[in-house]
């Protein structure tokens, strides 16, 4: 008897190392920090933040300040003034202001609702899968840029947040897919067999069991969304369906076109703004998905 | 499931998403608040009871539902709606542009299949060289552009400055051309610069398409039978891998349709291109609004039927898909 009791007790399972949530970010960093490109990457993203957050603070002009029109790069005015005598070094600045929050909203707006549609149709299936998965394929095909330009051409004042809201709920077809495919898979597996045998709800396998194994997945793929949103709102602006009256790269763009032969700085610099962000957040975006070790179902 | 059967079935999947796509575009045009016509109106001040007679002419009077069902049903028989600027019917003026937007496409999808197929694959061969990462950057940069500023460069570089190309239209004006020949040669200058910005971004995309699909088959165990079989290097990349690696990748010459108009769009009304790109920005921005339901509908079926084309292909030249 005695011996037997010995024996279970040296049988009792060792502690699993269960890392702290902040040592896990520092370990997905040690990863990411083997590939050179995603540091560069994600420097650039943060450097853009930062920009964008303290954009009053290192412009060195404000951006409705007035001086010579149309000067090239000069001391003064590092990246020359635009043909209204504004700053152009501010005014790119304060654009990444519009285009991180741009990105951001709209990203923000997809991850739920991709969240809510691969949800709904991984995790019950049937005919609302089917049905919800249809419109999906169908929104996926059609022309990103001709649903934008439907979409926003009929609003009367086309506000820099009516322009992110839309872009978010017209993108997330593809994320919705990964999420339900991701779900499909999940809901198989044992753990959530487990759990379901020991009484949990729905909503707790969904938001206990299954939702923390694919937030890697989403954070990847929000990551490399970001950049086409700012390219889309640049696009939408450029095309004259933006919001005029913004700081926005792309309303510098629009209007920099018109002096295209004169002034090489006016279109030059917003685009390399442009190039620059969006170059950063997908190598962030490649580091992150090989850190994470994410590999892309959905397809 | 043979293959007719699984090409009846797509062809009869097509009528539920023919009217999805329709309540799609309709609901989109749908969304934003406020009063069609005082937008196309604008600004000018129009008297109450002629704004009245174009909300009756163009049925908006009637609730929103059976707006739709006049407009599906108009649309399954082929009218396409009239335009509200010029009252010429939609689907003429989408016939005299569609053959631009065409050439543009056609013109872009080759060479930039072309050349992702060829770079692609000497990527996935000499993976981890310098050609690999050289090529890897070269896409990453070419997908991190934004392709309308890239138009923009170029038209400034090679217009502007150099005065090489033209920067915009389809033909010099106000010259008698000596020969059909010239004229065509004339006609060619203006397509350089739309073509090369649009494969730019599109052979990015293919070419980690074809990069990743030749990478994955190089791996496999058949190829390494190959190899051992003692064939050459040559019969073993060209015959038995790429043709299966390059499976995947007729799917997404088929989708670029829709890519590419995206694209187009864009670079269409930058290079003033008189194709369906321009046309859709030209007509959302002066809000015409039967004319751009009846073209997006357009040009929806026209993705619709090339990805039904893609699919179809792809099943004729990869049996296993059909038992999905």
């Amino acid at each position: 008897m005695t011996s037997r009791l010995s024996a279970e007790s040296e049988e009792k399972p060792e502690e699993v190392y269960k890392p702290s949530r902040a040592t896990r970010v520092f370990m997905v960093w040690r990863k990411l920090k083997k590939s050179k490109l995603a540091v560069v990457g994600f420097g650039t993203v943060l450097l853009v933040s930062v920009v964008a957050l303290l954009a009053p603070i290192i412009a060195p002009y404000d951006p409705e300040w007035r001086g010579y029109t149309s000067r090239p790069p000069s001391m003064e005015h590092w990246l020359g003034t635009d043909a209204m005598g504004r700053d152009m070094f501010s005014l790119v600045i304060y654009g990444a202001r519009i285009s991180l929050y741009v990105g951001l909203g709209a990203v923000l707006i997809e991850v739920l609702i991709a969240l809510g549609i691969g949800m709904i149709a991984g995790y019950f299936g049937g005919k609302i899968d089917e049905v919800l998965m249809r419109i999906t394929d169908v929104v996926l095909t059609l022309p990103t840029l001709m649903l934008l330009i439907l979409a926003v051409s009929m609003f009367e004042v086309r506000g820099i947040h009516i322009i992110t809201m839309v872009m978010g709920l017209l993108g997330w077809p593809f994320m919705a897919r990964v999420v339900r495919s991701e779900f499909l898979s999940l809901r198989e597996s044992t753990y959530v067999e487990a759990a379901r045998s020991m009484g949990a709800t729905s909503w707790r396998i969904i938001v206990r069991h299954i939702l923390p194994n694919i937030l890697s997945t989403i954070i990847v793929l929000a990551t490399m969304d970001i950049p086409w949103y700012i390219f889309y709102e640049a696009t939408l602006t450029f095309l004259g369906f933006g919001d005029p009256f913004s700081f926005s790269w792309g309303v510098l763009l629009k209007k920099g076109y018109l002096y295209l032969q004169t002034a090489w700085w006016m279109i030059t610099f917003p685009g390399l703004a442009l190039f620059f962000t969006s170059l950063g957040f997908n190598l962030f975006g490649d580091g992150l998905r090989d850190a994470l070790d994410v590999t892309e179902r959905g397809r | 499931m043979t293959l007719r059967t699984y090409v009846i079935r797509r062809l009869i999947l097509i009528i539920p998403t023919f009217f999805l796509i329709s309540i799609i575009i309709f609901v989109l045009i749908h969304l934003a608040p406020g009063d069609p016509v005082t937008l196309m109106i604008g600004p000018r001040p129009v008297p109450w009871d002629v704004r009245e007679q174009i909300r009756k002419e163009l049925g908006l009077d009637q609730p929103i539902h059976v707006q739709y069902l006049i407009w599906v049903g108009r649309l399954l028989q082929g009218n396409l709606g009239y335009s509200y600027l010029s009252n010429r019917p939609v689907i003429d003026m989408i016939g005299e542009k569609i053959s631009r937007t065409l050439e543009l496409m056609l013109a872009a999808n080759l060479l930039s299949v072309t050349i992702a197929i060829i770079l692609g694959v000497i990527a996935a061969v000499k993976h981890y060289s310098i050609s690999d990462a050289l090529s890897s950057l070269g896409a990453l940069i070419g997908y991190s552009t934004p392709n309308f500023w890239t138009a923009l460069m170029a038209i400034m570089v090679f217009s502007a400055w150099l005065g090489w190309l033209p920067p915009g239209g389809v033909q010099t004006l106000g010259i008698t051309f000596a020969s059909p020949f010239h004229a065509l040669f004339d006609h060619l200058t203006y397509l350089v610069l739309p073509t090369l910005i649009l494969v730019l971004g599109w052979t990015a995309y293919l070419f980690r398409m074809v990069r990743a699909s030749m990478l994955e088959v190089l791996g496999q165990d058949y190829i390494t039978t190959a190899r051992a079989k003692g064939l050459k290097e040559r019969v073993v990349i060209y015959k038995h891998a790429l043709r299966n690696a390059l499976l995947p990748v007729v799917t997404y010459v088929g989708y670029s349709i829709g890519f590419l108009f995206s694209g187009a769009a864009v670079i269409e009304s930058i290079f003033a291109w008189p194709g369906l790109g321009e046309f859709m920005v030209e007509v959302a921005q002066s809000r015409d609004y039967p004319t751009l339901m009846g073209l997006s509908m357009m040009i929806a079926i026209m993705v619709l039927l090339a990805n039904l084309c893609a699919d179809i292909a792809y099943a004729i030249v990869d049996p296993r898909i059909r038992y999905d």
